[in-house]
């Protein structure tokens, strides 16, 4: 699956490095001073390098938690995300990462000590209330947990910190380190979906909405809470038949006491990245949607971002308590 | 297309037989050779960096390169223990004189293995765990300001080691040792042909776009409109004739707008 991997020298001797390292030992290794030189250079291409991407093992020196938007909470009043990867095996075509890095290489930061204990420092700041941790926007919370051993490094830290709570944003089936250990209540498994015909037309190389309902289940069944993201919702033609479709099959199955939160959000890109997108894959159909531009930002016209918000919001109320539920109010 | 540098002639002898080059005559500052269906060029840089980051130069500007165009050193290069007549293609470069570093992006099954090349002021015979050349450095980092980062490379064969060093080394065993790899080459050019294909059809103009562009005027903003509209009518309407929609139409500007409804009062399904 991998086979280059880029090392810097600061982090060449880390026990995650050699761990890492040795299950791949056919990969050619390179060694570099900073993942920048390799990530940040100009003249790649993401399309090109998502056919065989790398993998970067670094070290994050700062910013190892930074605060999120308000739009994005879900329930709490303080809210920072974190990266320990960048980019994903998945290969979504309305994915930011696409307009954000230059590069479609897996960055891995090892020095996973260094995060909790920034975290640490964020408790402190906020005298022990809750805060809420959200890992996934940068890359897959779970897709390469079985590589990067992500949730058996993070979850004793948050089992011994109730007042923080985790979210891990996924699309992944990988959640075989979650069931071999005792689940906690302070971590929520937020999984995307959109309708199946719009998943296989747009969310490349991701397990299919059968499996990861499948892993909900699982999850459930363990004692997992978990988390419903329908964010990007995507418009086609007969998108209300196919979202009804999608909630009829979740909300049949899920078991509604273990569903933490259901967020809500329409496909929107900033302009700058939407440009790239489409110049990365001119020929794909997501781009010749009906689109237009509102604070250097690209997305549905109001009419029907508003027509599917209210659309989509009627049904999931139906179904969980409106303090589960948490809509982004972003314009496009 | 295709574009070889070798620094020297003895390199670029086997190559130029092999795809059956023939020297461009009106370019006088360096020897450029091409294929007859003009697919395939190859250059003699000389010897050194500055003669090498001309002669990319020159070539981009003499025969008109695109994002799509395949960008490769050939040569021969000195290592510690490899073995004369291995192939190696470098998956990073490092210019000794100030360290600066590149890391050639190797996202294909390479048909040899790859290793760091260190590019040299000077010949030396101190060796290293590295390949040495003379203009690696200096080709890599002037083809990425013209191509795509993912179909520039260097491909190096070992002439010289430490059992046997540069002064065993004469025109006719480089000959021969390019030779004996030349399937290697052709192999990595097989790899990096899709790439190039892909990269072309993302970079090309939409069907009909020449047509409006002699047909109609349009500013260099409408003509990337246009660009983005021709796009959008072949995968919301590709069945209905954009030529007749607009044929009436008076300007450019005209011609926008008459896409734009159109595409706009289309249904629009995401999937099949
Ligand atoms: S799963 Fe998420 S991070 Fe991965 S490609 Fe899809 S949208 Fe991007």
């Amino acid at each position: 699956m991998i086979s280059t991997i880029y090392i810097e020298e600061e982090i060449a001797n880390h026990p995650r490095t050699l761990a890492i390292l040795k299950r791949f030992p056919d990969a050619t290794k390179i060694s570099c001073q900073r993942y920048g030189e390799i990530f940040n250079r100009k003249s790649q291409n993401f399309r090109l390098q998502k056919k065989q991407p790398a993998l970067i093992l670094a070290k994050k020196h700062k910013g190892l938690a930074l605060p999120t938007p308000k739009q994005y909470a879900i329930g709490a009043e303080y809210n920072y995300y974190f990266s320990h990867m960048l980019n994903c095996l998945y290969d979504c075509r309305y994915c930011f990462l696409q307009g954000m890095f230059q590069s479609a290489h897996y960055i891995l930061f090892v020095n996973y000590e260094d995060f909790t204990e920034e975290m640490t420092s964020i408790l402190n700041q906020h005298n022990n209330e809750p805060v809420h941790f959200f890992s996934g926007y940068d890359c897959d919370s779970l897709a390469l947990d079985p590589v990067t051993g992500f949730t058996s490094a993070f979850l004793p830290f948050f089992e011994s910190n109730p007042q923080a709570l985790l979210e891990l944003r996924t699309k992944s089936t990988q959640i075989r380190s979650l069931l071999k250990r005792e689940p906690i209540k302070n971590c929520v498994i937020a999984f995307s979906f959109t309708p199946d015909k719009i998943a296989r037309t747009l969310e490349h190389k991701a397990p299919d909405i059968n499996k990861r309902l499948q892993s909900i289940l699982d999850l459930q069944e363990a004692g997992w809470q978990i988390g419903l993201r329908f964010d990007p919702l995507i418009y086609t033609k007969d998108f209300a038949i196919e979202y009804s479709e999608l909630f009829k099959k979740i909300f049949s199955k899920i078991n509604p006491q273990l569903t933490h939160s259901i967020s809500l959000g329409a496909f929107r890109l900033p302009k700058d990245y939407f440009r790239k997108l489409e110049k990365l894959y001119p020929d794909d159909i997501l781009f010749s949607s009906p689109l237009a531009e509102e604070d250097n930002n690209i997305g549905y016209p109001s009419e029907i971002r508003n027509d599917m918000l209210e659309f989509c919001t009627n049904i999931i109320t139906q179904h969980i308590p409106a303090e589960k539920f948490f809509p982004c109010h972003e314009t496009v | 297309m295709i574009h070889l540098f070798c620094a020297l002639p003895c390199e670029a002898e086997p190559l130029i037989q092999h795809f059956k080059l023939s020297a461009i005559k009106e370019f006088d500052l360096f020897r450029i050779y091409q294929s007859k269906d003009k697919e395939i060029s190859l250059t003699t840089t000389g010897i050194g960096k500055l003669n090498t980051a001309a002669a990319v130069c020159f070539q981009h500007a003499c025969l008109k390169t695109s994002a799509s165009d395949i960008w490769l050193n050939i040569g021969v290069a000195g290592h510690a223990n490899l073995a004369l007549g291995e192939a190696r293609l470098v998956n990073k470069i490092t210019d000794e004189h100030d360290n600066a570093t590149w890391y050639p992006q190797i996202i294909f099954n390479s048909p040899c293995k790859s290793t760091h090349l260190i590019t040299l002021d000077k010949p030396s015979t101190d060796y290293q765990d590295a390949l040495y050349d003379m203009e690696a450095s200096a080709f890599y980092q002037m083809a990425i300001r013209l191509g795509t980062a993912e179909l520039i490379h260097c491909l190096k064969i070992i002439s010289d080691n430490t059992a046997q060093n540069t002064a065993t080394v004469n025109a006719d065993k480089v000959k021969k040792m390019i030779s004996a790899q030349v399937q290697t080459i052709e192999k990595l050019i097989d790899c990096l042909k899709p790439l190039s294909a892909e990269i072309h059809s993302i970079t090309c103009k939409p069907a009909h776009y020449q047509h409006f562009i002699e047909e109609w005027h349009f500013t260099k903003s409408e003509s990337i409109q246009l660009s983005r509209l021709l796009r959008q009518w072949a995968l919301r309407l590709p069945d209905e004739d954009v030529m007749q929609l607009v044929t009436n139409n008076k300007s450019g500007k005209a011609v926008l707008k008459t896409l734009r409804s159109t595409i706009n009062n289309s249904e629009f399904i995401i999937h099949d």
